[in-house]
């Protein structure tokens, strides 16, 4: 594969910083250059990556995964947050697991996070395998300063994956409200494993407030609270959008 | 027959891996008969979740019934994950912490 080589001056223009920053970036390893013949380049990949790493740090999380599910037209999520396959979801879902758990105020609930969390990107998965609308795969990105997880994907939504077993299903409240509150023990015609229903279980005991859209229905849930609170959204959206704040 | 989860990993979320998970230990279980005690160890789970939990207890179960014993299940998402499965099939599993 050829790697394309961008000289100091042109990396400067394309980040909007000076040649004088990026020769301090360099020397403090923020940004490494490459040294050829005693000047500096840098490979066109990596300022494009660094170039999103600093948009996204300076971006709300929340806001950017429901950017991406509920924009018309469908476009890869940033690299950072983008899991195309459920190996690329279990890869990202481990480190922050391990991230959480090495915050000791969080090591009692840390396990629980990553479950419901796992069970939701999962879901995604598991629904929409090969039917994806235009993305296949989810957005998933945390933030363990501002106590947030963020789930996404432009899915076929719960209304169309339910209605495969529950055919009287007719609105996306109906199936929202289904999905988080009824047993379906039917393993036919797909296997399920009744995540939501546990996440219903686990945000109403814990210390977690939850935040699920699929079209237009959307729900809240707070500690200590079983009930669902299901509303009608201004906007639709593609497939599921959540929040887990712990 | 002592079944150490920790061996199949200690993040256990997907029901596609508790279903490889599954089919390969099935292969030991063969030889094991259902009046024989199975226990499971949760020993270094970190995480836990009815997906995987479905795939792998939820059968081993409906062969071993009451001679399923499963331990060590403090871990908060062990407790709820096997919670929700025994709501689901409408059982009560052996537990001996």
């Amino acid at each position: 594969m050829k790697i394309e080589l961008i000289s100091i001056g042109r990396a400067a223009k394309i980040l909007g910083v000076s040649i004088g920053t990026l020769r301090r970036w360099d020397d403090n390893q923020k940004l490494p250059a490459i040294r050829k013949s005693g000047k500096r380049f840098y490979r066109l990949s990596t300022i494009k990556k660094h170039l999103e790493s600093e948009f996204v740090e300076n971006s709300d999380l929340v806001e950017l995964a429901w950017e991406w599910v509920s924009s018309e037209k469908g476009k890869e999520p940033f690299s950072l947050f983008y899991c195309s396959n459920s190996a690329v979801f279990k890869t990202k879902l481990v480190k922050m697991q391990n991230k959480l758990g090495s915050i000791s105020s969080l090591r009692p609930i840390f396990p629980l996070i990553t479950s419901i969390a796992g069970e939701i990107g999962n879901n995604s998965f598991d629904h929409n395998l090969g039917k994806w609308a235009d993305i296949p795969g989810i957005f998933f990105g945390y933030d363990e300063v501002k106590k947030l997880v963020v789930l996404a994907d432009r899915g076929q939504g719960v209304l169309e994956t339910l209605k495969r077993v529950r055919k009287k299903l007719s609105s996306d409240e109906e199936a929202l409200e289904v999905a988080f509150t009824e047993i379906v023990s039917g393993r036919s015609p797909e296997a399920r494993g009744n995540g939501l229903k546990f996440v219903r279980e686990v945000v109403a005991i814990n210390k977690l407030f939850l935040e699920f859209q699929t079209g237009k229905a959307k729900l809240e849930m707070k500690e200590g609270k079983d009930a669902l609170n299901i509303q009608s959204s201004e906007t639709s959206i593609q497939g599921c959008f959540t929040v887990i704040k712990f | 027959m002592i079944v150490e989860l920790k061996k199949f990993g200690t993040t256990l979320i997907s029901r596609q891996s508790g279903k490889e998970a599954f089919a390969v230990f099935a292969l030991n279980l063969k030889v094991v008969p259902k009046s024989e005690k199975v226990i499971v160890d949760f020993t270094d789970v970190i995480t836990f979740s009815p997906s995987w939990g479905d795939e792998f207890i939820t059968p081993l179960y409906e062969k071993y019934k009451d001679n399923l014993i499963l331990k060590n299940t403090k871990n908060p998402s062990v407790e709820a994950t096997l919670k929700l499965l025994e709501k689901i099939g409408a059982i009560t599993m052996n537990n001996e912490q």
